[in-house]
């Protein structure tokens, strides 16, 4: 559109339901510096009202069409989305623009969402046994930039200082149209859409462009590590991560197989070595979050608790032995096939849906917008897979090599504090 | 919440006119071997979902021990007649195939997706885990050992503490009292005790095949019959339960959970079961209090108050009882006035019709929210399932939402009066004593337990 909004529309008439999205580019990445959390505490008041719909009414309306809706905050990203019967799309697309345009908030809004947000801290890390692990626990040890390295959730302090002055401030620099992209998936014809997009978004003027700090680390040339005390679980615990290589490379293909090979559940190397066969770790699982939807350094994280007979030392060697089995022998030409067929599998998946039943298409709206907000190229969700399906045995073992090595790792230990000291607090 | 009247957004578009929601024709059969059999199809992705269910869970059998199903159901990926445990989860990937296998109180299933284009190999393999599962004893001794460390595990969650107890609480020496095994029973399975589940549970006339996906139904018939056809088995005997305690007055228990810097609150009563003729007002119902973001709990004690992030109400309908539950996990200084809020919304509900407006919002949410399942396969299979294992009648998914809309405020007054049992309501908090107990003690006669269940005071 003029103002710089993107619009993508995905049309599919099999059930009455279409489902809206609107993803800024700014996450908690680039957030601005002494305000750790404030890119999620923003999120949380999106929902505070706008001019033509006040506080309540956003979700009021939404729930009261038979819809359901959310928002997340990610790394490079901020969503805001809506699945409803297809009847109500113009009044999401109406809501959207409406706070796209005139954020209304106070600063009671404010006070109430920052409780609300030190409960979501509480509930999700605080008081749960490995809370925040290792995602809140390993970017201060394997990063040097503020940017990835700080407290995505935020610090009690910068919540707290987090002023309504500064709610406007990031409103105005990265809540602009033309850093941000709707999206309608499901339930509309295009020529509709297009027009009650037009509708409604055209009269919101676009802002200046938003400038962005530089997530670039300085090289790293040795292993990093961290340590985290384990306030309620019993069994130690250890996320060992590697930094990825950049997006949409050929390196980046065969890393995202190899780290199928690696993870992809109870057949994936780290697993059936650590918790099937040597019986080690009790959990050994992870990999890559979101290989699509990120643009700064990022990693791939395996995470392990094992048992208290075994060392911390013991069960890094184990996981080490199974990497360097990788990197000296590679995988199998069965093995790789294996492993497009069931990531050619998880794909189409992903595209059908990706956030349980009452969110269709949430998938094929994520993958949709990181393409057009990073790459500018929403139609990479149709030919994207053939990057991987054309991945060869050599890349994977080559891939192997050269990132998983400790000097481009970092490890996080959490231990559990003793027994007797919970008992006596 | 008076201070607090909602402004009307006046600008707001209208709702145009609804789309027919029609579900998809599913395809019934019943085996010779009694296998039921459900199929729809769905063919927006090259896929399908399938379930193979048994209308049997830990219930059945927890008077030999608890978990003893849900062990059966996780050793049985570890090792058929054919197949090693690495065979079989190479084998799915191959297949492009997820699955899984777990049992809940009531019913234990075999959870697939696959390719459509290996929907033969997929079943087939379904097909010898629900049949000829080796139960091979270094896996199982495996599985045992990891199940020691998991039980140990969610001692540490608040959740698990809380629904714990809450279940103890409700249903006393009925099986669904029973959710979880202590470190001693999981030490003293057998290899044989789950073999034994597993002759009783895993049978034809005991199953339900439900499939949902890209195939075409009269060839998928076929196959299933080729591959499901031969196996023979009996439904397990089903025993009489006895019937849980009626309880009496409200009863605080507290679970102490040291250093906690929150408190778990969840607080419920017996309700229905899925079958009951009140079940879609008691739906509707718990819809306005605290079931969706839009419900009267959320903006009190969220948007309102902001006392905790994520406030919820739902009833579980299990095959033989069902309950309602009220969650919060709340700042440790404000539990007292958290359950004081959590009381005055269902008292209101038991007292005050729910205006007409509030009701027409609650019915579209509660109608739109169930066509959402029509977009996936996933919400296809679990719409499809729900009906089958509850014994709905066959136009369940049609008649829902002309049912829902056909509810009025005396009704679902009636059903709050009814199921919403303020005055009986038996509530657990989870937290650190020294900062809860006074505020708890408000509410009713405090019990005190520690995370081993250990009762350790009042």
């Amino acid at each position: 559109m003029k103002n710089g909004l993107r619009v993508v529309i995905a049309p599919d008439t099999t059930a009455p339901v279409v489902t809206v999205g609107v993803y800024y580019k700014i996450g908690f990445r680039l957030e601005p510096q002494g305000r750790s959390g404030f890119a999620h505490l923003f999120e949380h008041m999106m929902f505070q009202g706008s001019e033509n719909a006040p506080k309540m009414q956003h979700i009021k309306l939404i729930n009261s069409s038979g819809g359901v809706l959310n928002g997340s905050t990610m790394y490079d990203v901020t969503n805001y989305y809506e699945a409803v019967p297809s009847n109500a799309l113009e009044r999401v697309l109406w809501l959207e623009a409406d706070r796209m345009r005139a954020l209304k908030v106070d600063e009671e809004n404010l006070i109430n969402q920052r409780d609300v947000v030190k409960e979501e801290v509480r509930v999700n890390v605080l008081n749960q046994p490995y809370g925040g692990f290792p995602w809140l626990d390993m970017p201060p040890v394997a990063f040097r930039n503020w940017a990835n390295a700080h407290n995505f959730y935020g610090d009690f302090a910068d919540l707290d200082a987090a002023s309504l002055a500064d709610v406007q401030k990031f409103f105005r620099t990265y809540y602009v149209p033309n850093n941000a992209v709707l999206l309608m998936l499901g339930d509309v014809i295009p020529q509709e859409g297009l027009a009650l997009a037009e509708k409604h978004f055209a009269p919101i003027a676009a802002g200046a462009p938003p400038v962005f700090a530089d997530p670039a680390e300085p090289p790293q040339t040795e292993e990093r590590r961290g340590y985290v005390e384990e306030k309620f679980g019993t069994l130690p615990a250890m996320a060992i991560a590697y930094v990825l290589p950049p997006r949409r490379t050929p390196e980046w293909y065969a890393m995202a197989l190899l780290d199928q090979a690696l993870h992809g559940g109870r057949a994936g190397r780290i697993h059936r070595e650590l918790v099937l066969e040597k019986q080690i770790a009790v959990e050994a699982d992870g990999g890559v979050d979101d290989v699509f939807g990120y643009n700064g350094p990022t990693q791939m994280t395996t995470r392990i608790l094992h048992k208290p007979e075994y060392s911390a030392e013991q069960s890094l060697k184990a996981f080490d032995a199974v990497l360097r089995e990788v990197q000296e022998q590679g995988i199998t030409l069965e093995e790789l096939e294996e492993l497009k067929v069931k990531w050619r599998s998880d794909y189409y998946s992903t595209l059908e849906g990706g956030r349980g039943g009452s969110m269709p298409r949430y998938g094929l709206m994520h993958l949709l917008a990181c393409f057009t907000l990073f790459d500018n190229e929403p139609q990479l969700v149709n030919t994207i897979l053939e990057g991987f399906m054309a991945v060869k045995r050599e890349e994977i073992q080559a891939v192997a090599k050269k990132y998983l090595r400790p000097e481009n790792r970092a490890i996080v230990f959490r231990t559990p504090v003793s027994k007797v000291a919970k008992e006596a607090a | 919440m008076a201070t607090h009247a909602p402004q009307v957004a006046a600008a707001a578009p209208a709702l145009t006119a609804e789309r027919a929601v029609t579900w998809p024709k599913r395809t019934r059969a019943r085996l010779s071997n009694g296998l039921q059999v459900v199929l729809a199809e769905a063919h927006a992705i090259p896929k399908f979902h399938g379930e193979l269910f048994f209308r049997s869970g830990e219930a059945l059998v927890s008077d030999r021990s608890v978990g003893l199903a849900e062990m059966t159901s996780t050793v049985l990926r570890t090792g058929t007649a054919k197949r090693t445990s690495r065979q079989i989860e190479e084998d799915l990937r191959r297949l492009g195939a997820d699955l899984g296998a777990s049992a809940g109180q009531d019913t234990s299933a075999i959870s697939f997706a696959g390719l459509s284009e290996f929907a033969e190999p997929l079943l087939q393999l379904v097909n010898e885990l629900a049949r000829e599962a080796a139960f091979p004893e270094a896996e199982f001794e495996r599985e045992r050992r990891q199940k020691l460390e998991e039980v140990k595990l969610e001692r540490a969650s608040p959740g698990f503490l809380a629904g714990e107890r809450l279940r103890k609480v409700l249903f006393g020496a009925h099986p669904y009292a029973r959710i979880s095994p202590s470190e001693e029973q999981v030490t003293a399975y057998q290899r044989e005790d789950l073999e034994r589940v597993y002759r009783e549970i895993y049978t034809p006339e005991n199953a339900l095949l439900v499939l949902v996906g890209d195939f075409d139904p009269r060839t998928m018939l076929k196959i299933i019959e080729k591959i499901f056809g031969n196996w023979t088995g009996k439904k397990p005997t089903a025993k009489e339960a006895v019937a849980p305690p009626q309880l009496r007055a409200r009863r605080v228990y507290l679970v102490h959970n040291p250093g906690s810097v929150q408190t778990q609150i969840l607080a419920g009563c017996h309700a229905i079961t899925r079958k009951h003729p009140d079940w879609i007002r008691v739906g509707l119902t718990n819809s306005l209090y605290g079931g969706a973001f839009n419900s009267r709990l959320v903006m009190n004690i969220r948007e309102d108050k902001g006392y905790t992030y994520s406030p919820r109400s739902g009833v579980t309908p299990l095959r033989q009882h069902g309950y309602f539950s009220v969650s919060a996990a709340v700042r440790n200084d404000v539990v007292a006035a958290s359950l004081t809020e959590i009381f005055y919304e269902l008292d209101k509900l038991r007292s005050l019709p729910v205006p007409a407006a509030e009701l027409a919002d609650a019915q579209n949410y509660l109608t739109g929210l169930f066509s959402m399942g029509l977009a996936t396969q996933e919400g296809l299979l679990s719409q499809f399932s729900t009906s089958e294992l509850h014994e709905l009648p066959e136009d369940y998914l049609e008649t829902y939402r002309g049912k829902v809309r056909a509810l009025t405020s005396a009704e679902l007054l009636a059903a709050a009066r009814k199921y919403l049992d303020s005055a009986n309501m038996q509530i657990v908090v989870v937290g650190d004593r020294a900062q809860i107990e006074e505020q708890a003690a408000l509410f009713g006669e405090v019990e005190t337990y520690d995370s081993q269940g250990k009762r350790i005071g009042g």
